[in-house]
Formats: C-alpha cells, sequence, structure tokens
C-alpha cells in the first residue's frame, strides 16, 4: 500500500519509476492530488535541497530529483487544473542586469517549484523594470534576483530598490549568488539571501508565512 | 617561443602563470556585465595592456582574453557569428605581447550550460564550439590550450578532445572545486581523484584547479596535494583567487593579498605543483609577489 513517507524517499533519491507508480498508487486509492503535492512530494525535494545546502549532494542529484518529481506532476497537474487547484504562492526569478549566469538560478526556479510555488521564470540579464512589471502582473509573493558577478550586484540592488518603491507590499525580495552576502542584502533593504538553491527552498516558505 | 620549448621548461622548472583578466578589464574600463571578448576587435590596445601587465609582472604564461570565447558564451552576448573573429584576435593579441618572453595560452572556459542527459546541450553542439574555438585559438598561435574553470568531467572531456583535435600540442586542463563534508567537489559531486582522472583519460599534458569560492590559500595548499596525489607524475598548475570578494564602502576589494600570494607560493611548490598563477581578484602585484620564489 503506497504511502507518503514511501513516495517522499522516491521523490528525495531520484527513483523516477517509482516515484510515477507511488503516485498513481496514491490516487488510485482515492488520495486527493493535492495532498500526494503537498504531502508526498514537496516533502522529498525539501529533503533534497537540505542535502544540498549540506554539500551532502550534488547538482546532478538535484536535477535527477526534480526530474522525478516533475514526472508525478505530469500525472496530477491536469487532475489538479481540472479541480481548480494552482499552487498557493507565485514567484519570480532572473538574474540581475548585466548577468547572465543562470544555473544557480534555474536550480532555485526548480526547487521552488517542487515546493510547490507557480515560477516564472524571467531569464537572465533582466532589468529593475521587468521585475517591477512582472511582479505586479502576476501578483507575486515572492521575487528572487540572482548575480554571479560582484560587478553585477549595484543592479541587484536597483532592482530591490525599485521594487520596494513600487510599493508592492504582499511582495518578499529575495537574493543570492556566490558574491553575495547576508550583509549585502540587509544592506540593500532585501527580505532574504539565501546561500545556494538548497537554503532558497527554506527561505521562499518562511517569508510567505509556511512552516520552513 | 614555442610549444616545443614551453614543454621543455615545464620539464625543467615550475612557471609562472598570469592573473585575473576581468578583474584588470574593469579597471581598464570594462562595462558590467558586457563582453570582455569583443574588446579583443574594438579595444585591442587595452588587451594588449592587460597582457604587458602580466608579461612585466613576470608570467611565463599568457592566458588569451577568450575564456567566454565559445559560440554559446558569445551568444548570449549576440556575438555567435565573431566566434572566430575574436578567438583569433584574442591569440594574436597574446601572442604580439608574449614575443620571445613568455608562451601564450589559448584560454577555453566552460560553455555556460548543462550537457545532455542532465541538462538540455548535446554534447556533438558543445564539441563543436570548443573544436571551432580551439582551431581559432591556435591559428592565432597559442601555444597550448588552456581548459578551465571545469566542473563536469564530461565537459572538460569534450573540451581537452576538441582542442587536440583542432591541433592542441599541449593541453593543460583545470577544475574548479569547493570545500564539502566529503572533501573538495566541484559543483556536480566531481572529486580531485575523479577529476584528475577523467582529464588524464582525456590525455592532458597538464592538470590542476582553478578558482573555487570561499576556498583560501590554505586549503589550496590542501587541495594541491591531493592534486599531485592523484596526478600521478603529471605536472600540475594551480591558480587560486585572491580570496573571496569583499564589499567595503561600495567597492570591492579582495581578502588575499600579494603577499599572502607570495607566502603560499612555495608552499605550492612544496607540494608539487609546476604551475602556479592566480584567479579571480588576482593582480599584476599578486603575480610579481610569486616570481622570485616560482622563477628562482
Amino acid at each position: 500500500m503506497a504511502s507518503f513517507p514511501d513516495l517522499t524517499a522516491a521523490v528525495a533519491v531520484g527513483n523516477r519509476t517509482d516515484t510515477v507508480r507511488l503516485t498513481q498508487e496514491l490516487l488510485a486509492a482515492g488520495t486527493p492530488p493535492q495532498a500526494v503535492v503537498e504531502a508526498g512530494l514537496v516533502p522529498g525535494m525539501a529533503i533534497v535541497g537540505e542535502r544540498f545546502r549540506r554539500n551532502e549532494i550534488f547538482v546532478p542529484e538535484m536535477l535527477i530529483a526534480a526530474r522525478a518529481m516533475k514526472e508525478a506532476l505530469k500525472i496530477l497537474e491536469p487532475l489538479l487544473i481540472a479541480a481548480g487547484i494552482r499552487p498557493k504562492y507565485t514567484a519570480i526569478i532572473g538574474t540581475a542586469q548585466g548577468d547572465l549566469h543562470d544555473i544557480g538560478k534555474n536550480l532555485v526556479a526548480m526547487m521552488w517549484r517542487g515546493a510547490n510555488f507557480q515560477v516564472i521564470d524571467l531569464g537572465t540579464n533582466v532589468s529593475a523594470d521587468r521585475y517591477v512589471a512582472a511582479a505586479r502582473e502576476h501578483g507575486a509573493h515572492l521575487v528572487g534576483i540572482s548575480a554571479l558577478l560582484t560587478t553585477t550586484m549595484p543592479a541587484l540592488k536597483a532592482a530591490v530598490q525599485a521594487l520596494k518603491a513600487a510599493g508592492l507590499d504582499g511582495t518578499r525580495i529575495v537574493i543570492g549568488g556566490a558574491p553575495v552576502t547576508q550583509e549585502f542584502a540587509d544592506e540593500i533593504g532585501a527580505d532574504g539571501f539565501a546561500a545556494d538553491a538548497g537554503s532558497a527552498v527554506a527561505l521562499a516558505r518562511r517569508l510567505v508565512g509556511e512552516a520552513a | 617561443m614555442s610549444v616545443d620549448t614551453l614543454r621543455r621548461e615545464l620539464a625543467r622548472r615550475p612557471l609562472l602563470g598570469d592573473g585575473a583578466t576581468g578583474t584588470q578589464l574593469q579597471q581598464l574600463g570594462l562595462v558590467p556585465g558586457s563582453c570582455g571578448e569583443l574588446w579583443n576587435a574594438t579595444a585591442p590596445d587595452r588587451i594588449r595592456e592587460l597582457h604587458r601587465r602580466y608579461l612585466a609582472a613576470g608570467s611565463d604564461l599568457l592566458t588569451t582574453n577568450t575564456f567566454g570565447g565559445t559560440t554559446f558564451a558569445l551568444g548570449q552576448h549576440g556575438a555567435a557569428a565573431r566566434a572566430r573573429e575574436l578567438n583569433l584576435a584574442g591569440a594574436r593579441l597574446a601572442r604580439e605581447v608574449a614575443g620571445d618572453a613568455a608562451w601564450v595560452l589559448g584560454d577555453i572556459g566552460p560553455f555556460g550550460g548543462l550537457l545532455e542527459p542532465l541538462g538540455e546541450t548535446p554534447a556533438t553542439d558543445v564539441t563543436a564550439a570548443f573544436t571551432a574555438q580551439a582551431a581559432a585559438l591556435l591559428a592565432g598561435g597559442a601555444d597550448a590550450i588552456l581548459v578551465e574553470t571545469m566542473s563536469d568531467p564530461a565537459e572538460l572531456t569534450l573540451a581537452v578532445r576538441a582542442a587536440r583535435s583542432a591541433g592542441a600540442a599541449l593541453v593543460f586542463a583545470t577544475c574548479t572545486f569547493q570545500k564539502t563534508p566529503s572533501g573538495f567537489r566541484t559543483m556536480m559531486g566531481t572529486g580531485v581523484a575523479e577529476g584528475v582522472a577523467a582529464a588524464l583519460a582525456a590525455g592532458v599534458d597538464v592538470v590542476g584547479a582553478n578558482c573555487g569560492t570561499e576556498l583560501t590559500l590554505d586549503d589550496y595548499v590542501k587541495l594541491t596535494a591531493e592534486l599531485v596525489a592523484a596526478a600521478g607524475g603529471t605536472p600540475v598548475m594551480v591558480q587560486p583567487n585572491a580570496g573571496s570578494p569583499i564589499r567595503r564602502d561600495g567597492r570591492i576589494s579582495y581578502a588575499e593579498s600579494a603577499a599572502e600570494f607570495a607566502a603560499a607560493a612555495p608552499r605550492f611548490l612544496a607540494a608539487g605543483a609546476r604551475i602556479v598563477g592566480g584567479c579571480c581578484g588576482s593582480t599584476p602585484e599578486h603575480i610579481a609577489a610569486m616570481r622570485a620564489v616560482v622563477k628562482g
């Protein structure tokens, strides 16, 4: 009999076959699709994020786990849409203006989707104006911006300040990237800083008010 | 100077690499986030100045300004069609400044994405890009090819083989590691022994490490020893950062000073390194500080 812990474990090790099978078994037993996501898949990705943060696993393991979850979501999404259930929180993500390094940003987007956020990825080299426009358009709860170059950190500051000036009270702003520090985040008024994709999940959940 | 003299000299004595390119280009006026490789065509005098500074500091090896020179990386700036032109120019400029006093390393950095099946980019496309880049660098006068800042042994293998197939007689490859509970690993989880083994299997003449967020010079001494132990006699090259960047009053500086590099250099050599240079944040001063120890 499939259980949530079984599904969580399958996602955490990136076992795509078991993840799909257990998802189907849970649904067949009458489990609501939303529960499968929240009690089965999301905790699995949370484990992955924590292991990555501790440098116990690396990029390949994260991607493989995300792929397993994505396969399960292919089955669940039509059911969720039919029931009118959408992710509770929306996040915008991108890299700072002038910065084209996106592997880290892509990992965070993946982890946030794994935490059942709807993620709108604006890509790389995104201007402050585009962040403001997107946050407004989508009613974003969260905006994440990354920079890999020290020279694009001023663009992080510009984006954070533009978002705050736009008066979007419900939007939290988080930043990250190799040269970024908590100190810099505090200095420019960001709501949070995450050192890696694993930490970014707990941070996102905390900022929108969920248990981390 | 030729690849033969480089090979001979490498067997005879330790060599001094050069330092950071990005840091110098920014000092010379490069707008943050713009394409440094374009300056090979639009601001060649500034690239000559970059190389002159390192030559004056004592570098035996001048690295071309082509780190982001694949069609993939240049494509992010809309300059993919200029790949051959920019790599050729980059090598020519370094060759011109190096003259008879130094050798030219044709620099190849990561293509910027992830290879299939983990990522989206087919190996054949990546091989084609690296081969074209290496060919242009060699045509411009590079003595050897340096494949650097590698995190994925599969990508490293493609780049090294591409350089060989383009005709490189000498190929160097360095990986970028971070500290983890299970030792030094690249972001893809590759350890030192695995990374070195992949490089040797691909056929490199020199193997090593460069860059690495939050690695101190002490870490790099330890890393050097591990690289040497894994390399089985193949010469080892290390290019540490000048520490992590620090922001103070809106200005960026790097934690490890030239004096710290000077103190670290004998430790790298004692651990068995044959080539020592610098990566992010390092300057001609850092290289000059190591000159006496490395070159004797």
